[in-house]
């Protein structure tokens, strides 16, 4: 069985979910109530691959909400993530994916630390952050879209923003090794960490972000802040493919401009077919076809049956690591999200 | 990101410490001495398990020396009169129902919820305790999961027949122990226990019993949030 640890994008989202699904207990409650509000699972999930293959999954709302995030409450925060893995542990749940803000929280806090949850012993080999998976679709997104616009990746610059992470790193190496783009441009806040990427890599260019985004043809922004930044389109160049995968996605509404093409970055669309009513309701950024590929790293694990932390730890992704996550995606029916 | 503010150090010897202990000491003594009285009860109004419930009760009557130790090793008095006014209205629920032969009822009180809220302070207690009661502590809490474990095999055995009590009860009961968390408030914040933690950690615990007993994910998002928001 495979889970996923997904949450909801706002107080106001939350109160109005809880209302659809008819919890008024829940719906008519402040932050400070959420912040109280313990784990459930609220949706049993069967899905079937293009293979014909059947799955059993769970969605697990852990009842945070970013505003705790946003007014310090991060012990809250961090009780929502321990206690949503805690519960998916205790329902036998094999593999889940930590999504949105939970695998973020995770790292950031060090919530490894934490392996006694009341009467649970944490093991970590049951949960994957599905960072692998989306590192791999980003990929294949800026490879695939980028013709789509004609832009010639061979000539192209891309910068990748926020490179130093998780994901970013995995995006770096994947598009040094498997494509043959002329120039990277590495971004990130800690240069230490540049220092060593670009070490890795033997190649790459560390610039800030306002000197690397007009000589960008491909802006791949994984960069993961609760608040956004604010993108001058008029001083990129046109075209540009911005491939938005960090989290929350808020480059959509930000940049619009013509020439200027903005992507979801880390989003798969499928022929699966999907049977959950969840999704439906919380998911609003993603249509009924699409869905984030950290979610469908789990689905991937439980098809192969490759029961353990595919993605775990900072850093750790390997361009074979991605090649397999990547091929079973193909398989099982996801395909990157183009434009 | 913001980052996690380093938790400051407690001084297990400051009047302010002892003074909230002196409470927070009493009432688990307190609530010892009640569940040891009420599984007593509960002898009676379950002769075929007797035996299992006067072991039960007798393991309370032991955990309740081991806090009054933790008490002593601080010099701390209890202020036991506060426990049994914070005690009071639960304990005559108890009674009445247990009056009445409502046995759903009673392991409701007992079992559920005061077992519940038990396991879940003493887990958000560990942590934060003075090296001789996180021993005493840890030790009482694998015996508090015994006692939930009684209450919820037989309401799950008898699920048909009490569920409509059960919904009745935690209706009457669960209101007055947010009244309570509410007392405690600012002598647990003292101990370092956080008032939305505690709430948290008793609503897993108790939505897990209610689980486990036979009640669906919305019965127990309703049950177990009833009448938080009034507080």
């Amino acid at each position: 069985m495979f889970g996923l640890i997904g949450h909801l994008t706002s107080l106001e989202h939350a109160q109005s979910v809880a209302r659809e699904l008819g919890y008024p207990e829940y719906a008519d409650q402040g932050l400070d109530f959420w912040c109280s509000a313990p784990p459930q699972i609220v949706d049993n999930i069967t899905v079937t691959s293009v293979t014909g293959q059947k799955i059993e999954g769970r969605y697990v709302e852990s009842c945070f909400l970013p505003e705790m995030l946003a007014t310090r409450r991060i012990k809250a925060a961090t009780r929502k993530v321990i206690n949503a893995m805690a519960h998916a542990q205790k329902h036998g749940i094999d593999i889940t994916a930590l999504g949105g803000f939970s695998s973020i929280i995770f790292e950031n806090f060090n919530l490894q630390q934490i392996r006694q949850v009341r009467n649970v012993m944490l093991e970590f080999d049951r949960f994957t952050t599905g960072n692998t998976h989306t590192a791999y679709i980003i990929c294949r997104q800026v490879e695939q879209a980028s013709e789509q616009l004609g832009i010639n990746l061979s000539e192209a610059t891309v910068a990748v923003c926020g490179a130093t992470g998780d994901i970013g790193s995995a995006v770096c190496r994947w598009l040094d090794a498997r494509t043959d783009v002329a120039e990277l441009l590495l971004i990130a806040r800690n240069q230490e960490r540049l220092q060593e990427l670009q070490n890795e890599l033997g190649r790459g260019k560390i610039v800030g972000l306002e000197e690397a985004l007009p000589q960008a043809d491909i802006i791949v922004w994984v960069a993961s802040m609760p608040k956004g930044v604010e993108i001058d389109p008029t001083a990129l160049k046109q075209p540009c493919l911005l491939v938005d995968g960090g989290y929350p996605k808020n480059l959509g509404t930000k940049v619009q401009h013509p020439g200027v093409t903005v992507l979801n970055g880390g989003i798969v669309e499928h022929s699966l077919d999907i049977d959950w009513r969840i999704m439906s309701i919380v998911n609003m950024d993603v249509p009924a076809r699409q869905l984030f590929a950290c979610f469908a790293e789990s689905m991937l694990l439980e098809f192969e049956k490759w029961h353990t932390n595919f993605s775990w730890g900072r850093n750790r992704i390997t361009i074979e690591k991605m090649e397999q996550i990547g091929s079973a995606s193909v398989k099982h029916g996801f395909r990157p999200l183009l434009i | 990101m913001p980052q996690l503010e380093a938790t400051p150090e407690i001084d297990f010897h400051s009047e302010s410490y002892k003074d909230a202990y002196s409470r927070i000491n009493a009432i688990v003594i307190e609530g010892e001495q009640e569940a040891h009285e009420n599984y007593q009860r509960l002898a009676d109004l379950l002769p075929t398990d007797k035996d299992q419930l006067f072991g039960l009760a007798k393991m309370e009557s032991r955990h309740k020396k081991g806090f009054e130790a933790c008490g002593r090793n601080l010099k701390v008095t209890p202020d036991l009169e506060f426990a049994r006014q914070f005690f009071l209205q639960l304990h005559e629920n108890f009674q009445v129902a247990a009056a009445q032969n409502k046995i759903v009822t009673c392991l409701l009180i007992q079992s559920l919820i005061i077992e519940c809220f038990a396991i879940s302070a003493y887990n958000i207690y560990i942590p934060v305790a003075d090296d001789f009661a996180r021993k005493i502590t840890e030790g009482v809490v694998k015996d508090e999961y015994a006692h939930l474990n009684y209450g919820e095999e037989w309401l799950k055995a008898n699920f048909d027949t009490s569920k409509a009590e059960l919904e009745e009860a935690n209706k009457q009961n669960l209101p007055i122990v947010w009244k309570m968390l509410n007392q405690v408030d600012a002598d647990a914040k003292v101990l370092g226990m956080e008032r939305e933690a505690l709430v948290e950690d008793f609503m897993i615990q108790y939505g897990e019993a209610l689980s486990n007993i036979g009640f669906t994910t919305r019965d127990i998002m309703k049950m177990s949030a009833y009448g938080l928001a009034a507080v």
